[in-house]
């Protein structure tokens, strides 16, 4: 009996040795004077508004990031924070080293995770100058006090340390895709695409962990937000193979594909967003998605 | 069998009329002459085909004929069969559905009375057009691979 308490005493410690929160220390906060209109640039590869914008009558705003959005997702329905710079209700109280431990590591200021809804297994791949340049540009947008309602998770997924164990497996910084890095466009599209894009957490399929399938990258998946499919995306189907690079950056311009169809579901608030990106950052995705390999 | 078949006979009309009436396919084609009518002025602002007002005018005809027709074409009971994509908001919301077809039909008035003369012209208002085609699809439209 005794052992058997010793030894549950050792797994659990266990557990809370491995599942802690990993945050980065201040010395990891680089000493950076921010550059607004990059922070702007990576607000607009991210399309943070789409998920964070606030929604009047029935309209998104896109630019007041006052959250309250609700993602039902099969763990539970998550509740999307205000990340306005209002000091209470948003993250205007928040230093340098916060923001960047919840990118890049997906843990709160009072050190606990984030649940990977918010798609920090993306942000982690972000270079922490361009995250400084965000939340620079973040800090100077419009303040909203709404305050949003917690999660509501069924058991065991609303046990916060279970996500520690979870990130171990699958929180990673580095690039999904080997590509040639003597060639600095497909690096462009790589790094756009795969961090502040994110396009993989919806059009990767996910495992039985929801964690995103890197042996089937970009390869389509179900839509959580409608209850169609979000297309693969790769040259693994015949009809996106077909899509020159021109034709993918004009797609991202204009929202329209090359069989002359107008985009739709939640990826017309995402090419909103990327239609205001410089032309170069739209043909480096371009070049990027007939880079990696065909999903069939 | 003399009788089935003179049944069969008799309801055949019935039969052709009722595919006739079917809102769903007739909406795919309306969907489908659109996306013709786009195509010269996607090709055009791509700098692909040479600009040409009587072209842009021809299309923008088209498209006021589908924001006219559109809004009767999804009555209830239309909501499933023939691979439709039309997604379950357009019943659970009728107002905002409805309403997106005004503001596509507004739009494309608006670039009707602009009488486009010139690419820059077409790239101006072509814009405000798909904008309104884009906040239709995004709630109301099932995507599909």
């Amino acid at each position: 009996m005794r052992r058997l308490l010793v030894l549950a005493g050792l797994l659990l410690l266990g557990f809370w040795w491995l599942s802690r929160p990993l945050g980065l220390s201040p010395e990891d906060v680089p000493r950076h004077a921010p550059d607004l209109a990059n922070g702007e640039r990576m607000f607009n590869a991210g399309g943070c508004g789409s998920c964070h914008g606030k929604v009047v009558d029935g309209e998104l705003d896109q630019l007041v990031m006052a959250g309250g959005m609700v993602l039902d997702s099969p763990v539970g329905r998550f509740h999307v924070p205000n990340i306005t710079p209002h000091a209470e209700a948003g993250i205007g109280g928040w230093s340098e080293l916060d923001f960047l431990n919840a990118m890049r590591r997906g843990v709160s200021p009072d050190g606990r995770h984030y649940y990977p809804a918010f798609p920090y297994t993306s942000y982690a791949k972000m270079n922490r100058t361009d995250l400084l340049d965000l939340k620079a540009w973040l800090d100077q947008m419009p303040q909203d006090a709404n305050q949003v309602a917690d999660h509501e998770l069924g058991f065991p997924y609303s046990i916060n340390r279970g996500i520690g164990l979870w990130k171990r497996l699958f929180l990673d910084d580095a690039p999904v895709i080997d590509i040639d890095r003597n060639d600095g466009q497909l690096d462009l599209g790589r790094y756009l695409v795969e961090g502040p894009g994110h396009c993989g957490e919806c059009h990767t399929p996910r495992n039985f962990a929801q964690a995103m399938d890197t042996s089937r990258w970009l390869g389509g998946a179900p839509d959580l937000e409608g209850d169609g499919r979000v297309p693969n995306i790769t040259t693994g189907r015949a009809s996106f193979a077909d899509w020159s690079e021109d034709d993918i950056a004009y797609y991202l311009e204009a929202g329209v594909d090359p069989d002359f169809d107008v985009v739709g579901g939640s990826m017309v608030a995402v090419q909103a967003h990327l239609a205001l990106l410089d032309a170069s950052d739209r043909e480096a995705i371009a070049a990027y998605l007939k880079a990696v390999p065909g999903v069939e | 069998m003399k009788r089935t078949l003179l049944l069969a006979l008799a309801l055949s009309p019935l039969v052709v009329l009722a595919a006739d009436d079917d809102p769903i396919p007739q909406r795919q084609d309306l969907m489908s002459d659109t996306r013709e009518a786009l195509k010269p002025l996607i090709g055009m602002s791509r700098g692909q085909v040479e600009f040409d007002a009587a072209t842009v005018s021809d299309s923008l005809a088209v498209f006021a004929t589908t924001a006219e027709k559109g809004p009767a074409l999804f009555p209830e009971g239309s909501e499933s069969g023939h691979d439709t994509e039309a997604r379950d908001t357009i019943w659970s919301d009728p107002d905002g559905f409805q309403q997106r077809f005004t503001d596509f039909a507004d739009a494309v008035a608006a670039a009707q009375a602009a009488d486009i003369q010139s690419l820059e012209g077409l790239k101006a208002e072509l814009n405000g057009v798909l904008g309104t085609c884009k906040g239709c699809h995004d709630d109301y439209r099932v995507e599909k691979d």
